[in-house]
């Protein structure tokens, strides 16, 4: 080697670039992602189900407050057309088994009692959601580290890559400029060409790598950003619903000794006003719970739709995008690959040699 | 720790809450309840559900009738709700295992594992009813056109107290068209109408023989006996802070008095009850018409003289007689207590220890 050659600096050709992880590549980047974003679509999951099941409740709901509203304008003597024990027959009919009987055979306070249990079973349903939304949360708070680590590591890789296909593109420049101080196609030159051609080979991979792991980590970046929006959904549904149940409870607890009381007084034909206040105060509990319900359906509506609709849209844009890098680095090459083969034609036809 | 919170109902809390549980239990196996007294093993098991070793301080308190003493409507609707939901959630939940691995993550899944260990444990408890009814079939004779039953209701009652009502009744065939109890086809499973469970529900709340009056007098109805088994009322009182947390509304009955006297007694030293089992039957079979229950006399010893002689007629129609008992399982201390009332009453009762 000539002593101009010997002052380049020719490391980087045989360097081996400290990426952290595993290899990139589209497809790597693709499955990587699509491990990612597993769990997410667990979750989302896991809201469309619990959409579904608050749908069921809050039917079941609506119809148990109907039946406690309709003992309360009965008890009221204002919605009873046919007389107190006209409409009292109506309402009892409102409970399952109870259809068709006359209500002189009926213990008031037993249906109370029966009412009151399915009240507190209905909350006690609503309530274990609070622990199924705190547990999402948590899982996907455990999610967005794993995605923050993934991006520190992808941006370290970048600035990696950076820094080396500067380094390279450094070289190439620099072996360009040798090549000028050398007799064109003496031996020198060839071996400066040969270490040019290496350097540009390390500059293609790296410069693709340096797009992958650009790409990578803003992908991450948005996937984060989605869970995280995610989380804040499933944060405020678990907060509502636990102040709705626990003052459902609290009530349905103070309740139990009214409820049975006012049996009682019932099945003796006795006070019958203490009835319509003891259900007012069960009407009210109950009316808590329907609230969270109805509350939560809003916020369905409003928010896990457009989260669902916004992971699909940023999911085709990157794939998109990859795609497109991807086609724009194989045009690259096939380019140079051509370029190379008809300089190679060019310098055989020169030399006198018969191409292949 | 033991304050009222609302109308009949009392919060027992924190410490009080497993001494509290914990001899009611005792004090259950102790009474030695026949089949007369609602079923004791689906109670206990009731009291270990509220309790914190079950339950693994998901909860802060237990609600108990500040009247009777006994775990109240909302306490037995609680375990019986959590079942339901619990049954369900287990199916949803992670393994043990993996909630417990996760419990130092956050407090959710701690919660989630203690959750999950009362739920298993609720699923293999038969728990005890608010209410129950059930319609037994004792003899079917076709021939006759006659059937007998035993009528069976369990019943969380609005004082507080725990009772069964176990009725023996013959039907005849002629009027099953507006019968209390129905046959299935193959006449061997009985169905009680929803107008023989309304009258035995309300009545269930008096004497066995006002039941007995009721369904007796009802065509084609031949009542043999009703038996009434009531546990409760509880009296208790624990220790604890420098404070006597007890029984916040015992009534105002002998024994109530009695009590209410010698709790200064019972400040310091170890938690103290009483707690009552009281039997009533009216049958055929009873032989003698007494009431052994101090607390409460026959019905005809406590009318005034013309009301006597009118209940004497009506009960020259029926062929039952009446009788009466109660027993106690009572602490050291509080024995005398009960001891003498028994004497004052002039009845002779049993008196079990409660260790």
């Amino acid at each position: 080697m000539s002593e101009n050659a010997s002052k380049l600096n020719l490391g980087a050709l045989d360097r081996q670039v400290a990426y952290s992880g595993e290899g990139i590549s589209v497809r790597s980047l693709e499955d990587n992602i699509a491990a990612e974003r597993e769990s997410q679509n667990g979750k989302v999951e896991e809201l469309k189900v619990l959409r579904e099941r608050n749908v069921e409740i809050q039917s079941a709901l609506a119809e148990e407050v109907g039946k406690l509203r309709k003992f309360g304008d009965y008890m009221d003597g204002t919605a009873v057309a046919g007389g107190f024990w006209a409409g009292f027959k109506e309402i009892i009919s409102y409970v399952p088994g109870f259809r068709n009987i006359a209500i002189s055979r009926r213990s008031i306070e037993e249906l109370l009692k029966q009412q009151y249990q399915i009240s507190a079973r209905r909350v006690k349903e609503a309530a274990e959601y609070v622990d199924t939304l705190k547990r999402s949360e948590q899982d996907l708070y455990k999610e967005i580290d794993r995605i923050n680590q993934k991006i520190l590591e992808m941006a370290r890789n970048e600035a990696a890559a950076v820094d080396f296909v500067l380094e390279l593109k450094a070289l190439v420049d620099a072996i360009e400029a040798e090549k000028q101080a050398v007799e064109a196609g003496g031996i020198e030159f060839r071996d400066l060409d040969a270490k040019q051609d290496r350097a540009r080979a390390l500059l293609a991979q790296h410069s693709a790598n340096l797009q992958l792991y650009g790409a990578a980590e803003e992908r991450y970046v948005s996937l984060k950003e989605n869970t995280r929006k995610l989380v804040e959904t499933i944060r405020n549904l678990g907060q509502d619903i636990s102040q709705y149940t626990t003052a459902a409870s609290i009530k349905l607890d103070m309740a139990s000794a009214q409820i049975q009381a006012i049996g009682t007084a019932a099945d003796a034909s006795v006070v019958m006003l203490e009835l319509k206040r003891s259900l007012d105060v069960m009407t009210e509990s109950m009316n808590a719970t329907t609230q969270f319900v109805s509350d939560t359906q809003v916020f369905f509506r409003r928010n896990l739709d457009t989260l669902i609709t916004e992971l699909e849209t940023f999911d085709e844009t990157t794939t998109k995008m990859l795609d497109a890098n991807l086609a724009e680095s194989r045009q690259i090459e096939d380019e140079r690959i051509a370029a190379a083969i008809e300089k190679a034609r060019r310098h055989k036809q020169t030399a006198g040699v018969p191409s292949a | 720790m033991s304050e009222l919170v609302a109308l009949h109902t009392q919060a027992v809390r924190g410490p009080l809450v497993t001494p509290y549980l914990t001899a009611l239990g005792r004090a259950l196996v102790a009474g030695r309840t026949s089949k007369a007294f609602p079923d004791r093993r689906p109670l206990e098991a009731t009291l270990a559900a509220l309790a914190p070793e079950l339950h693994q301080g998901l909860y802060d308190e237990v609600y108990v009738d500040a009247r009777s003493g006994l775990p109240n409507l909302a306490s037995f609707t609680r375990v019986l709700a959590d079942r339901e939901v619990g049954i369900e959630s287990l199916t949803r939940l992670e393994s043990q295992g993996e909630l417990d691995a996760r419990r130092g993550e956050a407090e959710i899944f701690e919660r989630m594992a203690r959750k999950r260990r009362y739920f298993e444990a609720l699923r293999g408890l038969e728990l005890a009813p608010v209410d129950r009814h059930r319609v037994l079939l004792r003899r079917h004779e076709p021939e006759q056109s006659r059937a007998s039953f035993k009528v069976e209701l369990t019943k969380l009652l609005a004082d507080g107290c725990y009772v069964r009502v176990v009725i023996d009744l013959w039907q005849r065939s002629s009027v099953w068209a507006q019968s209390l109890v129905r046959l299935d086809d193959g006449g061997e499973v009985a169905e009680g109408t929803e107008a023989l469970q309304g009258t035995v529900y309300r009545f269930a709340n008096f004497d066995a023989e006002t039941l007995f009056v009721r369904l007796h007098e009802i065509d084609g109805v031949t009542v043999e006996r009703v038996q009434r088994g009531q546990i409760g009322p509880v009296l208790w009182a624990i220790p604890g802070e420098g404070v006597l947390h007890r029984v916040a509304e015992p009534g105002s009955g002998a024994l109530a008095r009695a009590w209410s006297t010698c709790l200064p007694d019972l400040a310091t030293g170890p938690p103290q009850f009483v707690v009552m089992f009281a039997s009533d039957t009216a049958a055929n079979d009873v032989r003698e018409e007494a009431s052994n229950d101090p607390l409460s006399p026959l019905l005809g010893d406590q009318l005034s003289s013309h009301e006597r002689a009118r209940y004497g007629i009506l009960r020259a129609r029926h062929p039952f007689k009446v009788y009466k008992d109660r027993k106690f399982v009572v602490t050291a201390a509080v024995r005398p207590v009960v001891e003498g009332l028994c004497a004052a009453a002039g009845t002779k009762n049993l008196i079990y220890p409660l260790a």
